[in-house]
């Protein structure tokens, strides 16, 4: 399964030096970690996903000495390494470029974040096709805009807010309670994929 | 004699399509030809064969083993070779084999080496400029270089020029100088299988025809031409379909012995094509619906 991570790595690499220089422009306008971070996760996770996503490259796969949870699997176990490959990226910048270390809450958040948006998009991928990804991601979009216009108009505050307070929390517990949560989603995310997958006929 | 591929009362429907109660096995150690019409189910079954699709129904098993328990070691012992690219384009052949070399416990470099130099492929060139032949022949090299037991191909010959589909029977034969392969291949191109096919295998609208020694099709199956006042009930009830036309009529049996005692020699009794013997059997069930 692991050939799996390293083919998608290999087919990655271009991608990795298109963000690289992009994350090093955004980080030195000295904008947030966290929302570089996610996006730049997101982006290689999504794109993991839509290289292998034509029939004909799953028909290559599944005639390989794979299993369809193996497959599966190593998009899951992809993702999390993506994710550490990108924070490494960050703290690497912004010790040489600002000379500071990362907070790891900031990294924590991110991690949390990008575990938590994974968990249903990866999900959403097996089940219907890239290209509704956009007309999902736009419908949300719009019921943001629509909540904060209607009904609670400073949630960009109160996001804000929130995320400012979980960044100051001292009390570890909340982080093991927001850490299990999260690994849940994604587990529980893992196993449906799995099963949607199995399914899917080529 | 031991089969390498058994398909048990299988069904699979689908939209407007079904397999119904299919049952099939492949021999080791013999090319066998799939034929059948568009939409026959040639793909489906093959995909079944495969594990690319699951039966609703019944059981598919390769070298006695079922996808279940063994999905992974079966897997090793195939080689599946494609009509289209399966292949990642944007990648060339050298990168290709970074790929799929390491899901093999068999794969042997130098037979890969081999072949790409006997067909003359390029390995750093990407795979998207490759031209149909190029494609089989990557595709074929693959399916070589791990030491399948088992090559299963789709509609290998479509769309290839004649001088190279002769090149690829040649290599097939060559392939089966080994007594341990087997070869499973459909095709449209009929007079591909008569050059190199131990076995027929014969599926029409989801039903399995037959699986057939070729030899044995030959001394089974015979057309018939004659006049068409040699025709009555019990003649016409002979075949399995007739082609009338002013001229007399021409005719399809499964039974050559038979209909060589009841006409004698009033009528003409020929070695039919695989291509006559689908096409009449097609009209047949036509006529009979």
């Amino acid at each position: 399964m692991f050939n799996l991570i390293q083919k998608d790595i290999l087919l990655l690499k271009y991608i990795f030096l298109i963000l690289l220089p992009i994350l090093i422009g955004y980080l030195l306008l000295d904008n947030s970690s966290i929302l570089m971070g996610f996006l730049a996760s997101i982006i290689l996770i999504q794109a993991a996903f839509a290289i292998d996503e034509k029939p004909s490259i799953n028909i290559l796969l599944n005639s390989l000495p794979y299993t369809r949870k193996e497959i599966v699997s190593s998009k899951y176990i992809g993702s999390v390494i993506y994710i550490f490959i990108i924070f490494f990226a960050i703290l690497i910048m912004n010790l040489v470029m600002h000379g500071i270390i990362t907070p790891w809450e900031e990294l924590f958040i991110t991690f949390l974040l990008v575990i938590g948006f994974t968990s249903f998009m990866l999900p959403f991928l097996y089940r219907f096709k890239s290209q509704y990804l956009l007309i999902a991601s736009l419908g949300i979009f719009v019921t943001y805009l629509v909540v904060i216009g209607l009904f609670i108009h400073n949630l960009n505050d109160r996001i804000r807010e929130l995320v400012h307070t979980l960044l100051t929390i001292q009390d570890y517990q909340i982080y093991l309670l927001l850490v299990s949560l999260g690994m849940i989603l994604y587990v529980g995310s893992w196993f449906l994929s799995v099963r949607i997958y199995r399914n899917k006929v080529f | 004699m031991e089969n390498v591929i058994e398909l048990t009362n299988v069904q699979k429907s689908f939209k407007g399509f079904q397999l119904k109660d299919f049952s099939l096995t492949v021999k080791k150690g013999f090319v066998t030809g799939f034929i059948g019409g568009n939409g026959a189910g040639k793909s489906t079954t093959i995909k079944m064969m495969m594990n690319l699709l699951q039966p609703d129904s019944g059981s598919v098993s390769l070298f006695g083993l079922n996808y279940k328990e063994h999905e992974k070691a079966i897997k090793q012992r195939i080689g599946f070779v494609m009509d289209d690219n399966v292949f990642y384009e944007e990648l060339s052949l050298k990168e290709m084999k970074k790929i799929i070399k390491p899901a093999y416990t068999n794969w042997d470099d130098n037979l890969f080496e081999q072949y790409i130099e006997k067909f003359e492929l390029p390995l750093n060139k990407k795979i998207k400029t490759f031209s149909k032949g190029m494609m089989m022949k990557a595709s074929l090299t693959v399916a070589i270089s791990h030491h399948a037991e088992l090559i299963i191909m789709d509609e290998p010959t479509s769309g290839l020029d004649p001088s190279f589909r002769r090149e690829l029977l040649d290599l097939l034969h060559h392939v089966m100088q080994d007594e341990e392969k087997t070869i499973f291949f459909s095709t449209h191109i009929t007079t591909d299988l008569e050059r190199i096919a131990d076995y027929i295998t014969f599926l029409h609208n989801g039903k399995h025809i037959f699986t057939k020694e070729f030899s044995q099709i030959e001394e089974e199956y015979a057309i018939v031409k004659g006049e068409i006042d040699l025709l009555d009930r019990d003649i016409e009830r002979e075949f399995i379909s007739i082609r009338k036309s002013n001229h007399g009529f021409e005719a399809l049996t499964a039974n050559k012995k038979r209909t060589e005692n009841m006409l004698g020699n009033m009528a003409l009794i020929e070695k039919p094509s695989l291509e006559d013997i689908m096409f009449y059997t097609k009209k047949g069930e036509e006529q009979y619906v």
